[in-house]
């Protein structure tokens, strides 16, 4: 604690520069604000701070953070997704009417990542060669696959799913919840790719300069491609656990989550305007959102306020990311 | 230049000529699927349901041709609504609440027109955290309750009739469109708008006022919202948290389809009412013709889709 009432000056010593190199990172703003939350709701509330409470925030956002990490990388990219709502409800559907034909695990999860990778790939495709923004395309998509959940379930309920495709939801080990380990494992995997892989770099190039990065002869539309079926695939994912927590599917599953999954990218700290950002950002995200909204439930806060929260976080969030750019001098 | 600006306009002309087209083939097709279609009756009603949708495209045009958007509209319809229903079950006399409801239409776009020019943020992030924003403020401060205890005088705002045949807010719509259009391509403020969407850095620096023109369309898309909302409220006569869910869709479509190109520079009053007349058309003949509104978004959501691709296509033909 003493580093953070170290002099802060530009000639501050080196732990100043170190603070200073520290409160630069994307991720900075967002930990801090989730350690003094902690630390507020801890000291509001007794249950707050329990294993099991912390343990089940976690898991009421690993689909949320699943998400997130994926979509993290195509606002990585200078792009954005906001059809991820739909396609959750739609690789819930298409997991779910495999789970209750066949059974097991594999092939349900099968089912929803091939669902979600071409859902992806339609974004993508319309993305690079159709050359629309993705923000259009995507709003566009996010009513379309709505429709497809209706032709395909003719506005039914899928039910009966068998525990043995729910075990990705509901399943434990060492009293942790399986979604905590998926959410963990697929963070490890995002953070080694996005630092030691080729399209991981390629990924922050298109974002921080297109123009630049197409000069340098990177392949920037399969860059992005890439990004979109990704999201598919990590949808795909969580889908199986929304199935596995939720038991059934429903038309309207996933409604809004799309939103919530872009204010975790953006108040984590990944830039919305591309190149700058990680995984761990989304994933800080995605846990505030959880932290914030088990807090207004311990505060009792009426559920219908829950929108409006998440709007002002956005707004908070970007505002933050100009505000400390300015104040750091940081032009980049 | 002059040749350029030649081959420009019978562009534009003739894609307005294609717009007509497709709105009277639909107008054919719908007539085919439903006889109640193609009655005078009909056609009339319909224009009830475009009005609000049409008054906020008009507003998004300007928007979009600066090469910004505004997804917040859906959001901002269900925050007036509330607040006109509210303050009006709040012991605040009707009138006085429907000018409140329009002051917070304004004030709602003001937020988004600051955040988006003083922080340099893009339209599309702003927006999309003031859809999140005036949607949960519009549910939170309603209660998610309904308000419909309003005096029978309300209703003439959303369904009266002129004659006996013509509904009142279509007179408020054509009042907009000439205005705006007047705006667009008759004033100084008009070629602002196009030259910031052309290229915004040498607006800025042959002296454009950039910020000024986006605060004021940002404000104005608000009290077109406002209006649209007033309108909408009466037509249902409730004030709900949920009005205009969704509502962006159309607006944004309508606007696309109306030749705007999503990244600024071009589009035309005549082309957004000819994008709302067939959007229009398409809801108001499916619903006839027994298709179920989810089905109704389906088609929106690919017709938006679609509108864009061959804007671009186009374009990219042109040049």
């Amino acid at each position: 604690m003493s580093e953070v009432r170290a002099p802060t000056t530009a000639e501050g010593g080196t732990i100043g520069a170190a603070l200073r190199r520290w409160l630069v990172r994307p991720e900075a703003p967002a930990l801090v604000f989730l350690a003094v939350l902690v630390v507020a709701f801890s000291l509001s509330s007794n249950e707050f701070l329990s294993g099991s409470n912390l343990e089940s925030i976690i898991v009421s956002v690993a689909v949320l953070g699943t998400i997130a990490l994926a979509v993290n990388q195509v606002i990585l990219c200078g792009e954005i997704d906001i059809s991820t709502g739909s396609m959750m409800g739609l690789c819930a559907v298409a997991a779910g009417a495999v789970a209750t034909n066949t059974g097991g695990l594999i092939l349900p999860l099968l089912a929803g990542v091939v669902v979600g990778a071409l859902a992806g790939a339609v974004n993508g495709i319309l993305v690079t060669l159709g050359r629309i923004p993705s923000i259009i395309v995507t709003l566009g998509m996010l009513y379309a696959l709505r429709g497809v959940i209706l032709l395909v379930t003719g506005g039914t309920w899928i039910t009966g799913i068998p525990n043995e495709t729910r075990i990705l939801g509901t399943g434990s080990m060492l009293g942790i919840h399986y979604p905590v380990f998926v959410l963990l494992i697929l963070f490890v995997v995002m953070e080694l790719i996005s630092r030691h892989s080729t399209w991981g770099r390629n990924v922050f190039a298109v974002g921080g300069n297109r123009r630049a990065s197409r000069l340098a002869g990177l392949p920037i539309d399969r860059v992005r491609f890439l990004a979109f079926v990704l999201v598919g695939v990590f949808v795909g994912i969580a889908a199986v656990i929304y199935l596995g927590r939720a038991g059934s599917v429903q038309t309207n599953t996933g409604t809004g989550l799309e939103l919530q999954v872009v204010a975790a990218v953006v108040i984590g700290g990944t830039s919305i305007s591309g190149g700058r950002g990680s995984a761990l950002a989304a994933l800080t995200g995605a846990v505030l959102i959880g932290v914030i909204l088990n807090g207004l439930i311990l505060l009792g806060v009426p559920g219908i306020w829950q929108d409006a929260v998440l709007g002002a976080l956005i707004l908070l969030a970007v505002a933050t990311d100009v505000l400390r750019r300015r104040l750091l001098g940081d032009k980049s | 230049m002059s040749a350029a600006t030649a081959v420009l306009r019978r562009f534009k002309f003739s894609r307005e000529m294609v717009l007509l087209g497709v709105l009277v083939v639909l107008m054919v097709v719908m007539s085919l699927l439903s006889p109640l279609f193609l009655t005078v009756g009909n056609l009339l009603n319909t224009s009830r349901f475009f009005v609000e949708v049409g008054l906020m495209a008009l507003g998004m045009t300007l928007i979009i041709i600066t090469g910004g958007i505004d997804l917040s509209v859906g959001s901002n319809l269900a925050l007036v609504s509330v607040a006109v229903g509210f303050s009006f079950a709040a012991g605040l006399p009707l009138p006085l609440a429907i000018v409140f409801g329009l002051v917070v239409g304004l004030a709602a776009g003001l937020f988004n027109g600051l955040f988006i020019t003083l922080l340099d943020l893009h339209p599309l992030v702003v927006t999309l955290g003031t859809f999140a924003l005036f949607q949960g403020l519009a549910y939170g401060l309603s209660k998610a309750e309904a308000i419909s205890d309003f005096p029978d005088w309300f209703a003439y705002f959303g369904q009266a009739y002129f004659l006996n045949v013509v509904p009142g807010q279509l007179f408020i719509f054509i009042m907009a469109v000439v205005v705006v259009w007047l705006i667009l391509s008759r004033t100084r403020f008009g070629r602002y708008v196009y030259a910031i969407g052309n290229n915004e850095e040498a607006a800025h620096f042959s002296g454009v006022p950039v910020r000024k023109v986006k605060l004021a369309l940002y404000s104005g898309i608000g009290l077109l919202v406002g209006m649209a909302a007033v309108i909408y409220t009466s037509r249902v006569y409730t004030a709900r948290g949920d009005s205009g869910l969704g509502l962006e869709l159309d607006v944004i479509s309508a606007v696309v389809l109306g030749g705007a190109s999503i990244y600024g520079g071009s589009g035309t009053i005549g082309g957004t009412v000819l994008g709302v007349l067939i959007i229009a058309t398409l809801r108001n003949g499916l619903t006839l013709a027994g298709v179920p509104s989810t089905w109704i978004v389906f088609v929106l959501g690919v017709l938006l889709l679609v509108a864009v691709f061959l804007n671009e296509f186009f374009r990219r033909r042109e040049e």
